[in-house]
């Protein structure tokens, strides 16, 4: 996030995307019930930003990275794709008019008619600039712009193909440049991420898990992206190889401005990477700020109880941990008002029947729990706030876990 | 001295000499053979472990942390791999004792392939002979739960099965000893009933175990417990269950005399076991006394072969299966599993990893080994199941006073839990020490490498360092220390010569041409 009062355009802008998959069972294969993936989740990206994405196995990061570039289709929601800041501050004040549909209600069908004019003005926002809403052949044209990089990098190339076939592919589809034009760019991607230009004559076999990691970060980069989404690109490497691969990312994103999705459950890589963190817990989030004040001062205690159970590689340091009981519970049941009350060790009587709602709580710092119920009370004091905050990590501390 | 390898010129078997080592493996090699040619996964792997202290074992895919691992209980594959040679020393026990008569080697022309000829039957003789080793002494978590795991017997009965295996001769001995009748029980189980009625957990506990401590079964205490959570409000079905556990340890005499049936067997397999160790501290092979009890094994077997019926083993059996799932209902509460009961009637594919792995965890350590062997215990876990995991392990530590050898890539995981660490490379040990001594002070520029490019959280604003390059192809190794090619300071003589150990701090050891301290004898 480049901190400097004025604010880089916008990517992506997500508002309440929503994926339920069905579960099918009974007689005829009837649906039965929905699996909840993802329930809500709304940010934005901006051009030249990490967010990182975390949360446990299972809490709909990787169905959000997807459908962010359409290879889910949400059950609701958008993705607006470069709103004009008009367009982004319109969409701002509509979502702020709707009223807080609950998951029960779903899809927005029951919605009172004062709100009937947000609603269609929403629309045709979202017919123009909603992912959702674009033309197949539209839909073609953004995919060079959207790009994505797979979590486990040896059954994510073909094994049939050179690497040269690999990473000429995409501009083949797209129709970009001659074939000259084409094979010189190869050269340049493999020399972008760190490979040899002789390379391009081997098979995916061939080469280790770091270095086919960086193919594939090479054949997302060839179309000249905007937005990557990175779906746990380390996770099967090893920590050695980690830090080529990560800084090669960093040093992409400086030269060519790209916004990055970065989805991991790996909390110190995000911590290295991510500008702006999006915690997320059994497909709803529940804190998103930017790194530093998320790392030092989490609000919600599951983000705590995340961070705390990291072990740090230092014998020297004793930490008090909360350690978290039981599983994950299923997205087919999740439990009542506040997901997170059957583990949470703060819990109160309202976390079960109320869910609480997403609050602006320190600036930049949005979390969803009944334990910060105010949220940034006023505007004048909003504004102490945000000179308060100034150089980032001079916000004065009140709450640590660490 | 067990290895016939001529090439490892080493002088007499070296006893325990420091008796604070209940591990103790010495250049240890262990080879695959596959088409492309001879991979050597482990190239002399040196290292202790010391009696209840958790040692780590650190290092790159790759590099032989898990052949380590198999090396030890010998489960490596055979073939493809093969230990060519070495010492493992596990409690005075010769574990790669008649190793040398396994197999013979011929070499292909000057292919550098060989043709290995394998004698099965000394093979399946030495896999017995580590039958009293695996599991009872040294037990493992493997990485994968959900692949250890069988998938079609529920988790009761395979926990049971181990616990049969390893403690069955005390499991029967108390179910014959139990006492349903005494007079205790009565007023036990009038209290749980009271307890019950209050409700408090706490309390419910205490009375159950005093009733199964009444009746000389702790087990019934489980099971008391758990009927009493389910029945709080309704004591006259509370009344009536507790009678009808009761009546599971009123054993008829067919029942008894099965058990005392199946005692004898487990005895004599005990005796056997015995044998096993002798002949591998022994070094020489006891054939006449392993004869004599495999036949009376077998005789024994044979009178009763009735008791192989179905019908006749579900009746008489069913007092020592019951038995056995309470037991296993209470083996599961000590992981820290919320609802045993259930778990322990349901099948591995209805568990979440993190279970499965406490179910694992729980498994492993019903025999009460001396030494655990954990090989990435929690790398398939989110980092909140992998604290639990972690916290459960230290609390084994203290508690049973095992050893662990903990294998992992992840070095926070070894600052977190392990108190001395072995770093590997490519198939050797390339520094060890205490875990506190080794963090603070690497010495192998491969360990401070390492360490350098893991991000932290506590240091995010750390420019993150990389090691250039990647883990060697271990069929043809680089020559010298197989560092050298990544190695921001080799030297000539790196490509040369492979770098001795030397000590350079309090039992602190590095193989490294930088160090020139004492040299470590192998």
């Amino acid at each position: 996030m480049i901190s400097d009062g004025t604010e880089p355009p916008v990517v992506l802008s997500v508002r309440n995307l929503r994926k339920y998959f069905p579960i099918r069972g009974g007689f005829f294969g009837t649906r039965v019930g929905d699996v909840r993936a993802v329930d809500g989740v709304s940010f934005d990206i901006f051009e030249g930003e990490t967010i990182g994405l975390v949360g446990e196995s299972g809490c709909g990061k990787t169905t959000v990275g997807r459908m962010l570039l359409r290879l889910i289709e949400p059950t609701s929601g958008h993705a607006y794709y470069r709103p004009t800041p008009e367009v982004q501050s319109r969409l701002n004040s509509l979502y702020g008019q709707l009223p807080r549909t609950t998951s029960e209600e779903g899809n927005g069908k029951a919605i009172s008619p004062a709100s009937q004019k947000t609603v269609e003005e929403l629309d045709q926002l979202a017919a123009e600039y909603s992912l959702y809403r674009k033309s197949p052949r539209a839909m073609r044209k953004l995919r060079g712009k959207l790009q994505i990089v797979f979590q486990d990098p040896f059954s994510s190339l073909s094994p049939r193909m050179l690497i040269k076939d690999i990473l000429s592919e995409p501009l083949e589809v797209h129709h970009a440049g001659s074939r000259a034009q084409r094979a010189a760019r190869v050269t340049e991607l493999l020399k972008d991420v760190g490979l040899n230009p002789e390379h391009e004559w081997r098979f995916p076999h061939e080469f280790s898990g770091g270095q086919r990691q960086r193919i594939g970060i090479a054949r997302a980069l060839a179309l000249r992206p905007e937005f990557i989404v990175l779906d746990e690109p380390t996770s099967a490497l090893d920590v050695s190889v980690q830090a080529q691969v990560l800084n090669i990312l960093k040093r992409l994103q400086a030269d060519q401005r790209l916004a990055y999705l970065f989805i991991s459950h790996h909390l110190s890589v995000v911590r290295a990477m991510a500008h702006r963190v999006v915690v997320m817990y059994l497909g709803v989030v529940v804190e998103m700020a930017e790194t530093d004040p998320l790392f030092t001062q989490p609000l919600h205690p599951y983000t705590q109880a995340l961070l705390s159970a990291i072990p740090i590689p230092d014998p020297d340091l004793k930490r008090e941990r909360v350690v978290l009981q039981g599983d994950v519970p299923s997205p087919a049941a999740p439990p009542s008002g506040c997901r997170f009350h059957t583990r949470c060790p703060a819990v109160m009587p309202v976390c079960s029947q109320v869910d609480p709602p997403m609050l602006e709580v320190r600036h930049r710092h949005w979390v969803a729990c009944h334990l910060y119920p105010e949220g940034i009370r006023t505007a004048s004091e909003r504004g102490v706030a945000e000179a308060a905050s100034g150089p980032r990590s001079e916000a004065p501390l009140t709450a640590s876990a660490t | 001295m067990g290895t016939g390898d001529s090439t490892e010129p080493y002088s007499s078997p070296m006893a325990l000499s420091d008796d604070s080592a209940i591990l103790r493996v010495r250049e240890l090699r262990t080879y695959f053979y596959t088409y492309d040619g001879v991979v050597k996964a482990l190239d002399g792997v040196t290292f202790a472990v010391r009696r209840g202290q958790t040692t780590g074992l650190v290092g790159e895919t790759g590099c032989g942390k898990s052949v380590t691992a198999f090396s030890i209980t010998r489960l490596i594959a055979d073939p493809p791999g093969r230990i060519m040679s070495g010492e493992i020393m596990f409690r005075g026990a010769d574990i790669l004792w008649g190793l040398g008569d396994e197999a013979k080697y011929f070499p292909i022309g000057d292919t550098g392939r060989v043709k290995v000829k394998r004698k099965f039957r000394r093979i399946k003789a030495a896999n017995e002979r580590m039958s009293s080793v695996r599991g009872r002494a040294i037990s493992t978590i493997f990485q994968e739960p959900t692949q250890a795991m069988n998938p079609v017997f529920s988790i009761g009965d395979q926990l049971s099965e181990v616990l049969l295996l390893h403690r069955g001769i005390t499991i029967i001995d108390e179910l014959l000893a139990a006492s349903p009748d005494a007079p205790a029980v009565g007023r036990a189980g009038a209290d749980l009933i009271d307890a019950a009625r209050s409700g408090v957990r706490q309390e419910i506990q205490d009375a159950a175990r005093k009733f199964g401590a009444a009746a000389r079964t702790p087990s019934l205490g489980t099971q008391a417990f758990y009927i009493a959570r389910a029945t709080t409000s309704r004591p006259d079905q509370l009344r009536r269950e507790l009678g009808k556990s009761l009546n599971r340890v009123r054993l008829g005499g067919t029942v008894r005399r099965y058990l005392r049936y199946q005692r004898r067997l487990l005895e004599i397999q005990e005796k056997l076991n015995k044998v096993y160790l002798s002949e591998m501290t022994d070094r020489e092979s006891h054939a006449v006394a392993r004869l004599r009890l495999r036949r009376q094994a077998g005789q024994l077997r044979l009178t009763h072969l009735y008791y192989r019926v179905p019908f006749v083993r579900s009746r008489v059996g069913s007092a020592l299966s019951r038995e056995l799932f309470w037991r296993v209902v209470g083996l599961l509460e000590g992981v820290s599993i919320a609802n045993p009961v259930q778990i322990a009637r349901g099948y591995p594919h209805e568990l979440s990893g993190g279970m499965l792995q406490r179910v694992m965890i729980a498994m492993s350590l019903s025999s009460e080994p001396d030494l655990l062997i954990a090989d990435e215990p929690t790398t398939a876990l989110d980092v909140t199941i992998q604290a639990q995991i972690l916290e459960l392990m230290r609390d084994l530590k203290t508690r049973v006073g095992t050893a662990i050898l903990l294998i992992t890539h992840d070095l926070a995981v070894i600052a977190e839990v392990a108190d001395d660490v072995c770093v590997m490379y490519a198939g050797r040990i390339i520094e060890q020490g205490p875990v506190a001594e080794v963090f603070r002070r690497p010495l192998h520029p491969y360990s401070q490498g390492l360490l350098a490019s893991i991000p932290r959280l506590d240091q995010p604003s750390k420019e993150l360092k990389s090691i250039p390059g990647s883990v060697p192809n271990l069929i043809s190794p680089p020559t010298g220390c197989r560092f050298h090619p990544r190695c921001p300071y080799a030297m000539p003589i790196c490509k040369q010569e492979v770098p001795p150990m030397t000590t350079e701090g309090p039992q602190h050891t590095v193989a490294c041409y930088l160090y020139q301290g004492p040299v470590v004898p192998p």
